[in-house]
């Protein structure tokens, strides 16, 4: 946050030496040999710091422009939340902002009243807590399991294996599943032949939860221990060599050297899945929704798609929309601030 | 020729069971919320209907075709149908002379599988015919009215655009009396008469094209007996022995009989489509409204038989005769039908024709047959009529003059009657290029296949017929279907207006359709049902059924 020098809220300059970024802005300065003052402290002219990282800025440019593009200026949409937004009372749905009457916080207490609102939230952070508990922690395992193939060949096949799934669309994960697990499927036509009948986990409310959760294992565990392979591929061997050189066994390596070597990385990605824990998939429940019922499969992001696209009832599913939005704020910097208690980075420091 | 689009309710009806968000009965049936203010112009409000003296005020003069006669003429409310062989060489022109100039023009149009690239050589032929340049946006028909919200919301709306009934929902149906032209000053009267094939659409079509209180959509006319069909596998029906059930018991205890998980054979899919038909329950939408004999304006919700349907449905479910990926809602009905899986599934008329004609080179056994939708009790059922008109082609607001004369152009020529070189060109494309003619008969290739695929059908209809000149008997069964179905029909109140609800109700019944999935699969309670039913009153449906009341006092009955 202080990449800035002199932010401080004390307005003091702090001396070059304490403040890490200073440094790192000196070398750059000298490399750039900017003459004079610059140099000297913390205090670099926002004339000159564009200047030295304008390759910088330049490459960094088509990605921002997107952003804005796709991601703050559609925010401004929003506003449709405070409204009875209708799309085609003008020319166009932009210009129908400013033709749609104003009734303040009305779709906020509507949503609060909403029973179905509150099905979704709940049945979300039930999905979240499952997939927290049962997701989470497997990529990690992978990675050390896939870590501690020696034999090349054996790893890459093991790697590609694990990663395919990712690639399928969840059309295809929940039609394998059909086949597998349905009413109709492999397991329960080899029941059916033994005489058991009934066999479908499919269909089961009560289980979806469980299901989901298996699906998202099978489609993304693979691909999510790409980030914690290369964690592990940083960690140095003569780490490894020196406790070994010390009498620790496997596990006390695993547990002394490994670990803590994946801990920022784990408190990274835990910091940012919590920030997004209202987020816990869209397509794989709308496919599911008719075989379990709404009841179980509804998720605040369905909630708002069937809402707005499907229904036409914009402003209602924005200011759910919104409501989610600011609830995952609230979240990331809640998460992030635990991280910093466990004397990790988390996503960003003050 | 083929399936064709115009065809009583295969338009409606190809939409994908899969995505369905309207029930595709609701699709033909109802769920066409419609407008205006009664005779008001652009200005005026874009709620209510237009009827009687002062809709025909705005409708174009008909002028019956006197191409070819139908062997099958409709009654009871059928489409007709034409059985004997056409001779291909005799076929008449309709479109003498070519009514478009040429300036290019944009449409907008559904489509349900993979559209052919643009400049193809069905698209040229057909451009060349009609003297018009269409760029064609062909957008998936299974996820249509979510595209068309957003262009309706945009300032770039297409020169043409293709609405399905099924998609005014939520304020599309506002948006359309707003956003497209009134075609007046083109059509009305006379005028239609530099357009015969459009002249020749029944004036009851062109009634359901009133929006806003102007003529604002070309009409895909259907027939008011159009259902969806219980069909059943009668090579199947036959070799086992079974007798059709003709009772709401008697398909149940043959459901129990007939399926058997461990061979892989369930009786049927999702029949809930079928059950409103069995228990005499309206569409969705606005002809789901009706004066009951007891002189009280319903909607279909308040129905007993809603329930009943429901629960007739749900013993299904229960009993274990529905295959699981029909109660997990994965895969296509139509294919395990045609695999022999299910031996019951229910679709619009079109599947008729087209699993006949997919499975008659590979599967030489299969038979498609519709079964008759028997009363619940055994008797005689009550079943409700379909709109004339349930797909519109509309215009929009600002084009100029050449692009609309272009549009109408475009229209009548895809509105060409049965017997015409218009209509072949339209249904089967260019000879040698899309089809070869073997034994009299028309027959698609792969090119064919590909690209004469709907988009042009979807403009415009002459009235419904059926025609199938590679399988004329299936044309006849769908016919007499119809007949002997139509002797059971009844008009709702609404019937024959086009109504737009006011967009205060948009979303009023737009919970029923998950609770219905939801209810018959086990998911939900009945007392969930009847809690959805009270709170639709609660919170709106009396108002909106004080509406319609005032709505069919001022402009009458439709029945």
């Amino acid at each position: 946050m202080s990449l800035t020098a002199g932010s401080r809220p004390d307005g003091s300059r702090p001396p070059a030496a304490v403040e890490e970024p200073t440094a790192a802005v000196v070398t750059a300065v000298v490399k750039d040999r900017v003459p004079g003052k610059a140099g000297r402290a913390g205090k670099v002219p926002f004339r000159v710091r564009l200047r030295r990282d304008r390759a910088l800025i330049l490459m960094t440019l088509p990605v921002i422009v997107l952003l804005l593009l796709f991601n703050y200026v559609p925010l401004l949409g929003n506003v449709v939340a405070f409204q009875e937004y209708d799309p085609y009372v003008s020319t166009n749905g932009v210009t129908a902002i400013f033709h749609s009457p104003w009734v303040g916080v009305e779709q906020f207490s509507r949503m609060l009243d909403d029973p179905l609102f509150w099905d979704a939230t709940q049945n979300t952070i039930v999905l979240f807590l499952l997939q927290l508990v049962l997701f989470f922690p497997i990529p990690i395992a992978l990675a050390l399991v896939i870590n501690s193939v020696i034999r090349p060949r054996v790893r890459a096949v093991a790697q590609a294996i694990m990663y395919l799934p990712h690639f399928f669309s969840w059309v295809l994960v929940v039609t394998v599943f059909q086949q597998i697990f349905g009413g109709a499927g492999i397991i329960a036509q080899t029941l059916e032949q033994h005489g058991w009948s009934g066999f479908d986990l499919m269909t089961n409310a009560d289980l979806f939860k469980y299901l989901v959760t298996a699906q998202a294992v099978w489609k993304d565990a693979g691909w999510g221990i790409i980030v914690f392979l290369a964690a592990l591929a940083a960690v140095s061997t003569d780490l490894y060599e020196a406790a070994a050189m010390d009498g620790a066994g496997r596990w006390r390596r695993m547990w002394h050297v490994t670990l803590p070597a994946l801990r920022p990385v784990i408190a990274l990605l835990l910091v940012l899945r919590v920030g997004d824990a209202l987020s816990v998939g869209f397509e794989q429940f709308l496919l599911q929704r008719s075989a379990v019922g709404a009841g179980a499969s509804e998720v605040l992001d369905t909630y708002v798609w069937n809402m707005g696209i499907q229904n036409g009832d914009f402003s209602y599913a924005a200011a759910v929309g919104l409501a989610k939005g600011v609830i995952g704020v609230c979240l990331v910097l809640g998460a992030n601030k635990f991280a910093h208690l466990l004397g990790e980075q988390g996503v960003y420091k003050k | 020729m083929t399936p064709n689009a115009a065809s009583a309710s295969s338009g409606p009806s190809r939409r994908s069971f899969l995505a369905s968000t309207a029930v595709a009965t609701a699709a033909v049936a109802g769920g066409m919320p419609l407008l205006s203010a009664c005779g008001g112009s652009d200005g005026g409000s874009r709620d209510g209907t237009t009827s009687g003296k002062d809709a025909d005020k705005l409708l174009p003069t008909f002028v019956a075709s006197a191409v070819a006669k139908p062997d099958l003429p409709s009654k009871n409310g059928s489409a007709a149908g034409y059985t004997s062989k056409v001779d291909l060489a005799a076929l008449s022109a309709s479109v003498p002379e070519k009514l478009g100039t040429g300036a290019p023009f944009k449409i907008m149009s559904p489509f349900w599988g993979s559209p052919p690239k643009a400049g193809n050589a069905y698209y040229k032929a057909l451009d060349a015919a009609a003297g018009t340049k269409v760029t064609w946006q062909n957008q998936d028909g299974n996820t249509y009215g979510e595209k068309l919200g957003a262009v309706l919301a945009s300032s770039s709306i297409p020169d043409m655009v293709v609405v399905p009934g099924w998609e005014l929902v939520g304020k599309i149906a506002n948006a359309v009396t707003a956003k497209f032209m009134d075609l007046g000053p083109y059509l009305a009267g006379d005028k239609v008469k530099k357009y015969p094939n459009l002249a020749a659409i029944p004036s009851d079509a062109w009634r359901m094209g009133i929006f806003g209180g102007a003529l604002r959509g070309i009409p895909m006319p259907g027939a008011p007996a159009s259902w969806i069909v219980p069909y059943y596998r009668k090579d199947i029906f036959d070799q086992k022995g079974y007798s059709v059930p003709k009772s709401a018991d008697e398909f149940l205890s043959w459901a129990k009989e007939a399926t058997s998980a461990k061979a892989k054979v369930w009786a049927c899919g999702d029949m809930n489509w079928t059950a409103w038909g069995i228990f005499g329950v309206r569409g969705s939408g606005t002809v789901g409204w009706d004066i009951g004999d007891d002189g009280k304006l319903t909607y279909r919700v308040e129905q007993p038989e809603y329930l009943e349907a429901l629960e007739w449905t749900r013993k299904l479910f229960d009993a274990g005769v529905v295959h699981p990926d029909d109660k997990a809602r994965s895969g296509d009905a139509g294919n395990r039908f045609t695999a022999g899986q299910i031996l019951v599934f229910n679709s619009d008329m079109s599947a008729w024709y087209g699993k006949t004609a997919e499975q008659a080179a590979s599967n030489p056994d299969f038979v498609i047959e519709g079964m008759d939708i028997f009363g619940a009790d055994g008797g005689d059922p009550t079943l409700w009529a379909s709109q004339p008109a349930g797909i519109w082609s509309l215009i929009r607001k600002g084009a100029s003059k050449e692009t609309v004369e272009n549009a109408l152009a475009a229209a009548n020529f895809a509105a060409a009657p049965y017997g015409t070189k218009e209509r072949m060109l339209v249904d089967y494309g260019v000879e040698g290029t899309h089809y070869t003619v073997k034994g009299g008969v028309p027959v698609k290739n792969d090119l064919g296949n590909s690209e004469v695929v709907n988009a042009w059908v979807m403009l415009a209809a002459p009235a419904a017929y059926f025609a199938h000149p590679d399988f004329p008997d299936v044309a006849r069964k769908q016919v007499e279907w119809q007949q002997r179905m139509g002797a059971f029909m009844k008009k709702t109140s609404t019937f024959g207006m086009n109504i737009v609800e006011p967009s205060r109700y948009a979303n009023l019944s737009s919970q029923f359709e998950q609770l219905e999935i939801d209810y018959v699969r086990g998911n939900k309670k009945l007392s969930d049902v009847q809690q959805a039913i009270s709170t639709w009153k609660s919170s709106g449906g009396d108002k909106l059924r004080d509406w319609y009341k005032e709505l069919i006092e001022k402009n009458g009955s439709g029945n």
